[in-house]
């Protein structure tokens, strides 16, 4: 097995969100700033690995018949812990990632890779194939983000990268949630495209 | 048969184990999460007030149907609600906290409502004659990007100056310029605002002001 193929084919090649259309729903609804992009898709990616991992570690003790529950029921505690112990021990970083933590426990990224492939894999390719798909998710949140708020709010990660006369009456529709789906399907399309031509 | 039990035991096992990491992990961690609340809530404060202010709290019960009652608590009607409120003190005298020299400067409280998608908190420093001092938002879960903007200084400084007939979003007929398509994140706070001005006079005897 390649190591380095499972890692990095989450990136492009089968990128959770452009190719194999997982996690959309958070997709559409963090992604009206580059900042709580990066933000949710940090969160994600630590879910994803440690999820994947302990997944991988006991797939051997769950019957096949009930590995759904079983798998939610081990994300959700993994979300749980992280939520309670970032809000105790590191306060300021909850303030900003707190809002995202709940909203991972429905991502079904989570679910889809644990299902895929972490429990027909052994430990380290399931850790590798985690942090892969969690940066690909990130990668594409942060496309999707940055065009929004360009177009949204003229600024880009708070920053102004759009003319004054631009900020004052941006196209607001873009950070809305109709810009939402309009920026994902156009994306989608230009990648499948750019695939196709290969 | 003999299968489907087990099934129903690995599940139960399964679900028990995460259960009783997850109450060690509350117990754990509930104390250090409720402190760090009150230690955000007195920062909150003091950054309400341009002078170092201290504060003596007042907890007073107010008949409920003063109260705005959230539609989808209807369930849980108490006869009496807990209003607290801090009366803030100049700090000119030598002891740390109230004594006589020091000048009464204002009023703070913090109240809630439920918004779009959460509970917002917002605590609120009024003066003595009871315009807005400052106000913060201090908990939100209101969508990003969009609602959570309550948060930032830019909507929190709309309040300052303004009085209770003043305190409606401007498509209500008020002076406070709402959140661009976030109405009803903006009408909340506001809402949370005058409500908790109403208890604060009300509780101060001083409805007529």
């Amino acid at each position: 097995m390649n190591l380095r193929k499972e890692f990095t084919k989450g990136f492009v090649k089968e990128n959770p969100v452009f190719i194999m259309a997982l996690g959309l729903c958070p997709t559409l609804a963090v992604t009206s700033s580059v900042e709580n992009a990066i933000g949710m898709g940090l969160a994600a990616t630590f879910v994803l690995t440690c999820s994947n991992m302990i997944i991988s570690l006991i797939k051997n003790l769950i019957p096949d018949k009930i590995r759904i529950p079983c798998f939610i029921i081990v994300i959700a505690s993994f979300v749980t812990i992280v939520d309670l112990s970032m809000n105790a021990y590191k306060p300021e970083i909850h303030k900003s990632l707190g809002l995202f933590i709940p909203l991972i426990v429905v991502n079904c990224i989570i679910l889809g890779r644990a299902e895929a492939f972490a429990s027909k894999n052994k430990l380290l390719p399931s850790l590798l194939d985690g942090l892969g798909m969690g940066l690909g998710f990130t990668l594409a949140l942060v496309l999707i983000g940055s065009i929004r708020e360009i177009l949204g709010a003229g600024l880009w990660l708070g920053m102004k990268v759009m003319p004054d006369a631009y900020i004052d009456s941006p196209m607001l529709v873009a950070i809305l949630a109709p810009g939402a789906f309009i920026i994902m399907g156009l994306l989608m399309g230009l990648i499948k495209l750019v695939n196709k031509g290969k | 048969m003999k299968y489907f039990l087990k099934l129903g035991f690995v599940l139960l096992l399964i679900t028990v184990i995460a259960s009783g990491i997850l109450a060690f992990v509350n117990d754990l961690t509930k104390d250090r999460i409720s402190e760090n609340k009150e230690v955000a809530q007195k920062e909150a404060r003091a950054k309400l007030f341009l002078q170092p202010v201290s504060f003596e709290e007042n907890i007073i019960n107010l008949p409920a149907k003063e109260q705005e009652i959230n539609p989808l608590k209807k369930f849980e009607e108490p006869d009496s609600l807990e209003f607290v409120y801090y009366v803030g003190y100049n700090e000119s005298g030598e002891l740390d906290g109230y004594d006589e020299s020091d000048e009464l400067v204002g009023y703070c409280f913090m109240d809630s409502l439920y918004g779009y998608s959460s509970e917002v908190k917002t605590m609120v420093a009024v003066g003595l004659d009871f315009n807005v001092l400052k106000i913060d938002v201090i908990d939100q879960l209101e969508t990003p990007g969009l609602g959570a903007k309550a948060d930032t200084p830019d909507f929190e400084e709309r309040f300052i100056g303004k009085n209770l007939s003043q305190m409606k979003v401007k498509k209500d007929g008020g002076k406070i310029k709402a959140i661009t398509g976030a109405t009803i994140t903006s009408r909340t706070v506001t809402q949370s605002i005058a409500e908790g001005l109403k208890k604060l006079k009300k509780a101060l005897g001083r409805e007529a002001e």
